[in-house]
């Protein structure tokens, strides 16, 4: 019969070796697969902004990897919610470049969390690709080696499209109020834009700073109202260019009030109905029903998602860039290849925005940035298209 | 006239939000910082109700009101009853790490996105003209006429109910309460009862004005000084506070700088404590206490 003790020492001995064999092989299992770190702000006051893109993306990556993955491979999307907060940005990044060996770090959140994450990923010489976050000025030319963006918005050049639009559109003087969030992304813009409509032979009559959040927007509507413009133009969180418009059109101002088209514009605008609200973006609307938006409505309706496939370009643009990345930086691969893959891309975006997204060495934005402006038709019932896309290069 | 308007507006957001904050704090002394997330979800179980009971919208408010004010109890019962008698401090970090929680519960169940119960109710939300030129949106003038309801309503129930004064004598000695056989679980039950109740009022009605997502948390967080200006056991100071603090926002975005909207209820908050403590009507023992 044999000996307890022994029987005792043999299952430690083999748990021990299991043990082992487990922690050898787990590295290998991820080194199987591309591995892609997200920290975004998926709930939190910023999520309504953030978490619609950062599905889109796991839905794109599904897609991918059920059609067999990338040279072979599966990409593996670990995410992060980093709920807006730069201590929680900071910890995700020292874990997803330490502990998961991701090759890109993405960014999915608020302007607050760049620094910290930046900095982890210099130290680990690991790319950054900034998706429906804004994009910080290191990725406009001569850009940053490890900073890339693929989000539509872009400050400064959104504002002198919108200010050319303005004037376009306009028969008389205008007279414009400005709005903006506090936070220094959109007060910088407002900023910006209102020394370049003085330049542009516009007057900016007021300019309304509105800190998030707010729990009624009427007192800073009142200010703008009572400085009669007859534009309003604000770069800010949707929630901010929204509130303001209702708090503006409840106090009885009927001029024209035009804003960045975020994520849910295309909804917002159905919900509005406001003949006089325009949006300016670079995504096309999904009531043009290219054959991408189509893609995106079925892969959303068989993934499943809390939220409208109409919010999801962000995201599958960011997607179809990682996909296009992986693609040309190989197997097997490590984060050089890819930020030297990343540092020579042109993406087919397939309509979703007016043109290809292009990184060159210098410049991680991309070289031209497209716009379209559309607003609700009461005649109509529907969005009309107002302005087709508007080419600008970005130097 | 609008700028009157705007303020009396931005007051009795605060007030009925404030009176939560009150409510639960004078009956059993603890600050419950999970009051924003309590007030949020609230506003979430409106849209829940307006979905399931689209064309019967009375009675999808009143499910959500009676949910809101269950939500509250239940709380109690299953969490904060067990801090009874423990150190204040750990009962307050109890109902941050309850905020944290609500917060995440909220976003798994009903998503980040941006949602408007008012869609799913079939109400309109026009403006009402006012004599002056001032302008206030239908909600809005609800929330008003609400605040005024709620406030009138527990000014009388405090006063005048067996349970009101039960709620009142449980706060002021919660000892000699439970000697004379007053169930001081069931007062502090009532209590956060009240305070989501309440809470859930103020978000409903914000949420129908405005829309609802994840920053009415911080909405009711900035509710909170005016709690504090006013005295965190006094309802009429909740009531005056929320004044002081919407008065000087208002003048303070129209004749000075809108950014000074965020930082004013604070500053206001800290010269009141630097010159009255207890609050313009808190009990000042109550305070040394604390």
């Amino acid at each position: 019969m044999t000996h307890p003790a022994s029987i005792l020492r043999s299952r430690l001995l083999g748990a021990l070796a299991f043990a082992a064999a487990a922690t050898a092989a787990a590295p290998a299992l991820a080194q199987d697969a591309y591995v892609i770190g997200v920290s975004g702000a998926m709930t939190g006051p910023a999520a309504a902004t953030y978490a619609p893109a950062v599905d889109g993306l796991r839905i794109y990556l599904d897609g991918v990897n059920a059609r067999g993955g990338i040279n072979g491979r599966q990409v593996r999307l670990v995410i992060h919610d980093n709920q807006g907060e730069a201590s929680r940005g900071a910890a995700d990044a020292k874990k997803l470049l330490t502990q998961d060996n991701v090759l890109i770090l993405l960014n999915a959140s608020l302007s607050a969390t760049y620094a910290p994450m930046v900095a982890e990923a210099k130290r680990a010489g690991v790319p950054v690709l900034f998706a429906s976050a804004v994009c910080p000025k290191e990725v406009y030319p001569p850009a940053d080696p490890l900073q890339f963006c693929t989000t539509a918005f872009a400050a400064n050049h959104d504002s002198r499209a919108t200010l050319s639009f303005v004037k376009q559109q306009s028969k008389e003087p205008v007279r414009l109020g400005l709005a903006a969030m506090a936070i220094p992304i959109s007060r910088a813009e407002i900023d910006f834009a209102e020394n370049l409509s003085k330049q542009m032979e516009m007057t900016p009559v007021d300019k309304a700073v509105i800190p998030p959040p707010t729990a009624d927007y009427t007192p800073f509507a009142t200010k703008l109202r009572d400085a009669n413009p007859n534009w309003v133009y604000s770069w800010a969180p949707w929630v901010t260019q929204v509130r303001t418009l209702e708090g503006l059109r409840r106090l009885g101002w009927n001029g024209r009030y035009i804003a960045w088209a975020h994520l849910n514009a295309e909804d917002e605008l159905a919900r509005l109905k406001d003949g006089d609200f325009y949006v300016i973006g670079a995504n096309a609307f999904f009531q043009d029903e290219l054959p991408v938006h189509k893609e995106i409505r079925d892969a959303v309706a068989k993934a499943g998602s809390q939220y409208p496939p109409t919010q999801m370009a962000e995201g599958w643009i960011a997607g179809m860039v990682i996909e296009q990345i992986l693609k040309q930086a190989g197997w097997p691969t490590n984060p050089q290849k890819v930020a030297a893959a990343m540092s020579d891309l042109k993406v087919d975006t397939k309509g979703l925005r007016g043109g290809p997204i292009e990184w060159t060495k210098d410049n991680h934005f991309r070289t031209r940035q497209y716009y379209r402006v559309y607003r609700w038709d009461p005649s109509a019932s529907a969005i009309r298209l107002v302005q087709d896309w508007q080419a600008v290069d970005v130097k | 006239m609008q700028l009157l308007v705007n303020i009396v507006v931005l007051a009795a957001i605060y007030a009925l939000i404030a009176c939560g904050y009150v409510l639960i704090y004078r009956a059993s002394r603890v600050l419950n910082l999970a009051h924003g997330e309590l007030m949020m979800l609230g506003a979430y179980l409106l849209l829940t109700t307006a979905s399931l009971h689209a064309g019967h919208p009375l009675l999808a408010i009143a499910a959500a009101l009676a949910l809101a004010a269950m939500a509250g109890a239940f709380v109690y019962l299953a969490l904060m009853r067990k801090m009874t008698g423990e150190a204040v401090l750990a009962a307050v970090l109890t109902t941050v790490a309850l905020g944290i929680l609500l917060r995440g519960v909220i976003v798994m169940l009903w998503s980040a996105q941006q949602q408007y119960p008012l869609q799913h109710l079939g109400f309109a939300n026009p403006p009402i003209a006012l004599p002056g030129g001032a302008r206030i949106s239908s909600a809005m003038a609800v929330l008003v006429a609400t605040t005024a309801a709620v406030y009138l309503g527990l000014f009388a129930f405090l006063r005048l109910t067996r349970w009101g004064i039960r709620l009142r004598a449980a706060g002021q000695n919660p000892l000699l309460a439970a000697q004379r056989g007053i169930g001081l679980h069931g007062a502090y039950a009532l209590a956060w009862g009240l305070s989501t109740f309440t809470g859930g009022v103020a978000g409903m009605l914000i949420a129908i004005d405005a829309g609802l997502d994840q920053t009415m948390v911080m909405i009711g967080l900035k509710a909170f000084p005016a709690a504090l200006v006013g005295g965190l056991d006094s309802l009429a100071g909740a009531l005056l506070g929320a004044l002081v603090i919407a008065a000087s926002e208002v003048l303070l975005i129209h004749y000075v700088d809108p950014l000074l909207a965020d930082v004013v209820p604070f500053l206001v908050l800290i010269v009141m404590l630097a010159i009255r403590p207890w609050g313009l009507l808190g009990t000042r023992e109550q305070l040394d206490r604390v």
